[in-house]
């Protein structure tokens, strides 16, 4: 008897508390509506919801919603996937192939013994610390090869060579680390439209004599290329590609050939004839990281 | 007088002594998420007041004519039912599900209550306003009510019960308040690599925590000073 009683009682409460709390809460959504634009629904309601904050905001909503005002990338979902970023192309109406990838350009091509008027720096050795003592070298504008790059690069992807930082492209994802922390603003962030792009790799805004001075190699503004290119023109003695505009290398090859200085190289996957020339050589092979304990080949004794 | 003597040692008990997140580590979860900034960090402790307010509201009113032992309306329906007056018809096995189910609801309540009047304020509460529902200070608070309505003799009142819950709200809002301004003042410094982020916070909430511990026996001496300033 009092085992049913407590049992109908138990159910009758819970019953009713969830009436009371339906109505309540729908009648709070009904008085409390917000419009919200449909965009954000849609959009959140194709997230898988996880919450997880892998695309940098703090959960879907927050996503969805800097989705749909245009302030984030459709494909930053790693949940989703590619499935979930062509629901959201589709939502917003664009292609999700459009956006090309961006790779960091150190736009300096003077290795160690072709900068110019060098002395002994024994300070701190960073780039910025360099930077504000003045003197290290000649050029005011080219790289210090102290190496702030390498260090703020997570993905292992730019290397001093030679005293110049270089890029690895196929290790670069273009996260604009380098290209923030470089304290002479020589790294920007190039379209990559091919597999390898002809960049501008001088940064130095003197006249020609103040170049040669204090490099081997730096532009000097003789304005060849801009007389023999459509998309080159000069601007602080400097060449600026489009980029905009840019098809193919093969648009620039008669002002490569005009250059005095060969300040314009191409950076990117080697081509086929380099690759040919270092056929011959045998390259060291490269060593993988073997992810082993200690303890894993020894043998146990217990 | 002697209720306002027991209120006020209820709500500095709840506030100070027995800091929730302090002293019995229940809401570390927001705690730890939004003490980045002083402003969000006291919306959310509003928020929390607000909400474990209206959760221990409700949640007395269930448990004292429902849930507890002896409650007045199993009682009477087990006594309309023709049952024995003497027995009594226990449904405390009821209170977890009914204190999760009205916190979430509240949640929801003002949730929806947030985002129509307060849009700023929502959006700075971002994803953490829905996690309220699974804070478990709130829970604490309901469980710690229920608590005092076990035994027929001493049992609470709805003001003490309050009391507890606005009590603990506010020493929720110290808390993060202070958490938030001693990490607002943390990013200026020079904290090493390891530590950075989740480590030197948990470091900090520790040592919080420790001087917290200073306000122990304080409810005693306050409770005397009083007694003598009122007779």
């Amino acid at each position: 008897m009092l085992t049913t009683v407590t049992m109908l009682l138990a159910a009758g409460v819970l019953g009713l508390l969830a009436v009371i709390v339906a109505y309540v809460l729908g009648w709070a959504n009904y008085t409390f509506h917000v419009k919200v634009d449909p965009k954000i629904v849609a959009i959140t309601d194709a997230l898988p919801g996880a919450n997880c904050g892998g695309c940098g905001y703090v959960g879907c909503g927050e996503y969805a919603e800097a989705v749909a005002a245009g302030r984030a990338e459709l494909n930053l979902c790693a949940p989703g996937g590619s499935g979930c970023a062509e629901k959201l192309a589709q939502i917003m109406g664009v292609e999700v192939g459009q956006s090309l990838p961006y790779r960091a350009v150190v736009h300096c091509a003077a290795r160690r013994d072709q900068r110019l008027g060098q002395t002994v720096y024994l300070g701190e050795p960073t780039c910025v610390a360099a930077n504000l003592v003045g003197g290290v070298q000649g050029c005011t504008y080219g790289c210090l090869g102290l190496g702030d790059c390498v260090a703020a690069c997570p993905y292992d992807a730019i290397h001093i060579v030679d005293g110049l930082s270089t890029v690895d492209y196929d290790k670069c994802v273009g996260c604009k680390n380098c290209a923030r922390v470089c304290p002479r603003n020589i790294i920007t962030m190039v379209p990559f439209k091919a597999e390898r792009m002809l960049v501008v790799a001088c940064s130095n805004k003197d006249f020609g004599p103040e170049v040669k001075e204090v490099c081997e190699v730096g532009c000097i503004g003789c304005k060849a290329c801009s007389k023999n290119a459509e998309l080159m023109s000069i601007e602080n003695n400097l060449p600026i590609i489009d980029y905009d505009a840019y098809e193919s290398e093969e648009q620039f090859a008669k002002a490569r050939e005009k250059c005095p200085r060969e300040s314009m190289i191409l950076v990117g996957k080697p081509s086929p004839k380099d690759l040919a020339a270092v056929a011959g050589e045998k390259l060291p092979d490269r060593v993988e990281a073997d992810f082993k304990t200690t303890v894993d080949d020894t043998e146990w004794r217990g | 007088m002697e209720t306002l003597i027991t209120l006020i040692q209820i709500a500095i008990g709840a506030a100070l002594i027995n800091n929730f997140v302090l002293h019995y580590f229940v809401g570390i979860c927001p705690f730890l998420g939004v003490s980045r900034r002083i402003d969000t960090a006291f919306g959310m402790g509003c928020a929390v007041t607000f909400v474990i307010s209206i959760a221990a509201t409700l949640s007395w009113v269930f448990t004292y004519f429902i849930l507890r032992p002896g409650a007045p309306l199993p009682a009477w329906i087990w006594q309309m039912a023709g049952g024995d007056a003497s027995t009594q018809v226990n449904l405390s096995v009821l209170s977890y599900i009914v204190y999760i189910f009205v916190i979430a609801a509240s949640v929801q309540f003002v949730e929806m209550y947030v985002r129509k009047f307060f849009p700023a304020l929502y959006k700075s509460f971002g994803v953490f306003l829905p996690l309220i529902t699974t804070n478990c200070a709130i829970l604490f608070a309901c469980l710690e009510i229920m608590k005092h309505l076990q035994d027929p003799m001493r049992l609470w009142a709805l003001p003490e019960a309050l009391t507890l819950a606005v009590g603990g709200g506010v020493g929720f809002t110290l808390a993060i308040v202070l958490m938030a301004g001693i990490r607002e003042e943390l990013d200026a410094c020079d904290v090493p690599k390891p530590l950075r982020g989740p480590g030197i916070a948990l470091i900090v909430a520790g040592i919080l925590a420790m001087a917290f511990m200073g306000f122990a026996g304080v409810d005693r001496g306050i409770q005397s000073t009083l007694n003598a300033f009122l007779h």
